[in-house]
């Protein structure tokens, strides 16, 4: 029994291996090939023209990464102030009514994006909000919000109150009360939250684009023109830009995660 | 406690939303004097200005000749900024003014849009834009036939020198000479090619804009030429029975597509896709030089080639114009100007730029002006100049074309 796991585990490691990285390898060869006619399996001769155009150049593809980036963390960021009281009160409290707050807040996931935007549009052109990445952050937590309240509310869900009235008996006030009893336990959904919501955030399109007006340019807003435009290579190269700079970001935040837990441990065994 | 919970994202959105800035309403009545003042102030004016232009950017080679060739000249000579906003499709571009009309929004941020067609005639019947400024051009007053119909005319929506032309389209077929050495030559003899070589042709499903432009030659070509369509067609009593020979001949020829017809590639960018990779034999483009520019990046093969029919093709001409509430007027006039410049066309000419035909009255030239833009190497899967020039048929107006797309969708894809 015990020998077949590692074989089993290799078997499922392989499984999942193919079946993510896979579909990657044709993006890779289409964005490297020069000339790929049926029914060739692979492609006569290599170019790096797209990937030259999207790295180098005058394609503004770093200043569209850094925007994006900055937009999906400010957006991640106000999302975890938002959910954290939003969620304890619509687990703890008995509200009247509260089935309409939790469908009001789910509903942006159920009705498309597209048609609140229209409307926040010319809104947001009377306040002056659209063309600033204020306005396309506030735009964005509309899609997100929505996670992050449904991961917090599942936290809070295990999270029994007597901890912390335990916590009060102890002497804990209640800032001390939700740093080391509430938020430890908050952390995992709090992370699950973010790592959805910054996904969702840097793949808008269309919000930040009608809200942006141009102006706020992000990774999609260069690269839709490429897919729809029909230029295989060079949608092919912005592609796995994004899906890299996606799965850079989930690594990060998981390492900081793991490093907390480390500390905190550390910390609890010195102390 | 218990209120605050609920209350604090609320309180959190208020504040923020304070924070953010207000937009100024008093500029409304800026530099109309620009459309009358004589250039040198105009270029006075647009010193130091950052001019917003907006365009499709789906194109690497157009994006680059912008960014590395336009952008570079203007800021050096002309101190103009120019930053170019991509954009997914120039109908954005028109629902984007609209919404800032309606909102009163008078410091819009786009300086230069890029338009044709039904995208200007939307603009002008919703007054999106400034108004008449390319008789102000010295380039435009120098080297274009402002009376010549491909610029007097959008689509047969008169321009009024609200847009200025940047360049001109004529459609063309696009095949392989290893695959088919004699194209055809007329609607009637393409009917031929596709029954002798089933599955290696097909077109881009309307509302499509190449593909709508492929029906409109099988229009001229099937109904008797395009004399008869030069007006309105609400005045053209038996319209419906005068289409009936294209539909036939679309549903003639539909079993020999590309997967027997039954269904259509949804984009000229899918079928040209299907062309790069070898699927089917022909493919078309309203750029005459796309082909050429597609063999520059590979994506074509080296025996590509471009041909027209003997009856002509459509062409038409695209334009730059200025929505009424550009902040910086009088830089995008500098900025067009110079995109209408001798220089600024022939390098736009040559294919590994881009390859748009030029805007100007070659005629109008200096004999040294000629020579450079002859000297422009379009490739060989380009068609000479002259037989381009030789081949123009004028385009139909909006209001055919939609009854077309209408009819397609009912006679054609239906059945």
């Amino acid at each position: 029994m015990t020998k077949t796991r590692p074989f089993l585990k290799s078997i499922l490691f392989t499984l999942l291996f193919i079946l993510i990285g896979l579909p990657f390898i044709p993006l890779i060869l289409s964005s490297v090939s020069f000339g790929w006619q049926w029914p060739n399996i692979l492609p006569e001769s290599f170019s790096f023209r797209a990937w030259e155009y999207v790295l180098l150049g005058s394609s503004g593809t770093w200043q569209a990464v850094s925007v994006s980036l900055l937009i999906a963390f400010i957006v991640t960021a106000v999302n975890i102030l938002l959910a954290v009281p939003a969620a304890n009160a619509l687990v703890r409290y008995p509200l009247r009514g509260k089935w309409l707050l939790e469908a009001m807040l789910f509903a942006p996931i159920v009705i498309p994006p597209f048609v609140a935007v229209m409307g926040i549009h010319l809104t947001f052109l009377r306040l002056g909000l659209t063309e600033t990445v204020f306005g396309v952050v506030l735009a964005h937590l509309s899609p997100t919000l929505p996670y992050m309240v449904r991961a917090v509310m599942i936290s809070y869900n295990t999270l029994s109150i007597d901890w912390e009235d335990q916590a009060r008996m102890l002497g804990a006030g209640s800032l001390s009360r939700f740093r080391h009893v509430v938020l430890p336990h908050l952390l995992p959904g709090i992370a699950a939250g973010a790592s959805l919501s910054i996904l969702i955030s840097l793949s808008q399109y269309l919000i930040t684009f009608i809200i942006g007006s141009g102006q706020v340019v992000t990774l999609p807003i260069l690269l839709f023109p490429f897919i729809s435009g029909g230029d295989p290579a060079i949608a092919s190269a912005y592609s796995l830009l994004f899906a890299g700079i996606a799965i850079l970001t989930l690594i990060g935040m998981d390492a900081a995660l793991k490093k907390y837990y480390q500390n905190k441990k550390a910390g609890a065994e010195n102390g | 406690m218990k209120k605050f919970s609920l209350l604090a994202p609320g309180f959190l959105v208020l504040t923020l939303a304070a924070c953010s800035e207000e937009t100024g309403d008093g500029a409304a009545a800026e530099a109309d004097s620009l459309q009358t003042s004589d250039w040198e102030e105009v270029s006075g004016a647009a010193t130091g200005q950052e001019v917003n232009m907006y365009m499709w950017g789906g194109n690497d080679n157009i994006n680059r000749y912008l960014d590395e060739w336009v952008a570079p000249r203007l800021k050096e000579e002309h101190d103009v900024e120019l930053n170019r906003v991509p954009m997914n499709d120039s109908q954005d571009i028109i629902n984007q003014l609209v919404d800032e009309k309606s909102a009163g929004k008078t410091k819009g941020s786009m300086d230069i849009i890029w338009i044709n067609g039904e995208n200007f005639k939307a603009a002008k019947d919703n007054e999106l834009l400034w108004g008449d400024f390319s008789g102000q051009l010295p380039n435009f007053n120098d080297y274009v036939d402002a009376e010549a119909p491909e610029i007097a005319t959008d689509f047969g929506e008169p321009v009024d020198g609200l847009e200025a032309p940047w360049g001109k389209a004529q459609f063309v077929f696009v095949h392989d000479e290893n695959k088919s050495e004699d194209p055809p030559k007329s609607m009637a003899e393409l009917a031929e090619w596709v029954q002798d070589n089933p599955g290696q042709f097909t077109y881009p499903a309307l509302p499509d804009f190449t593909g709508s432009a492929f029906i409109r030659h099988v229009l001229y070509e099937t109904t008797g030429g395009y004399e008869q369509y030069q007006q309105p067609a609400a005045d053209i009593e038996d319209l419906e029975a005068r289409l009936e020979p294209m539909w036939q001949y679309l549903n003639r020829i539909e079993p020999y597509l590309w997967r027997e017809g039954e269904t259509y590639p949804e984009s000229l960018a899918k079928q040209d896709q299907l062309f790069a990779s070898g699927e089917i034999g022909m493919t078309m483009s309203y750029d005459p030089a796309l082909a050429a520019s597609e063999v520059l990046k590979g994506r074509f093969p080296e025996s590509t080639r471009t041909f027209v029919l003997v009856g002509g093709t459509l062409a038409n001409t695209h334009f730059l114009s200025i929505p009424f509430n550009s902040s910086a007027k009088a830089g995008a006039m500098v900025a067009i100007n110079k995109m209408m410049s001798p220089e600024a066309q022939t390098a736009k000419l040559s294919p590994e730029n881009w390859g748009d035909l030029s805007a100007l009255d070659l005629e109008k030239l200096s004999p040294e002006q000629q020579q450079a833009m002859n000297d422009v190497d379009l490739g060989a899967a380009t068609l000479p100049l002259e037989e381009l020039e030789q081949h123009r048929l004028p385009e139909l107006s909006a209001d055919y074309i939609e009854i077309i797309e209408k009819g397609w969708m009912e006679n054609v894809a239906k059945d």
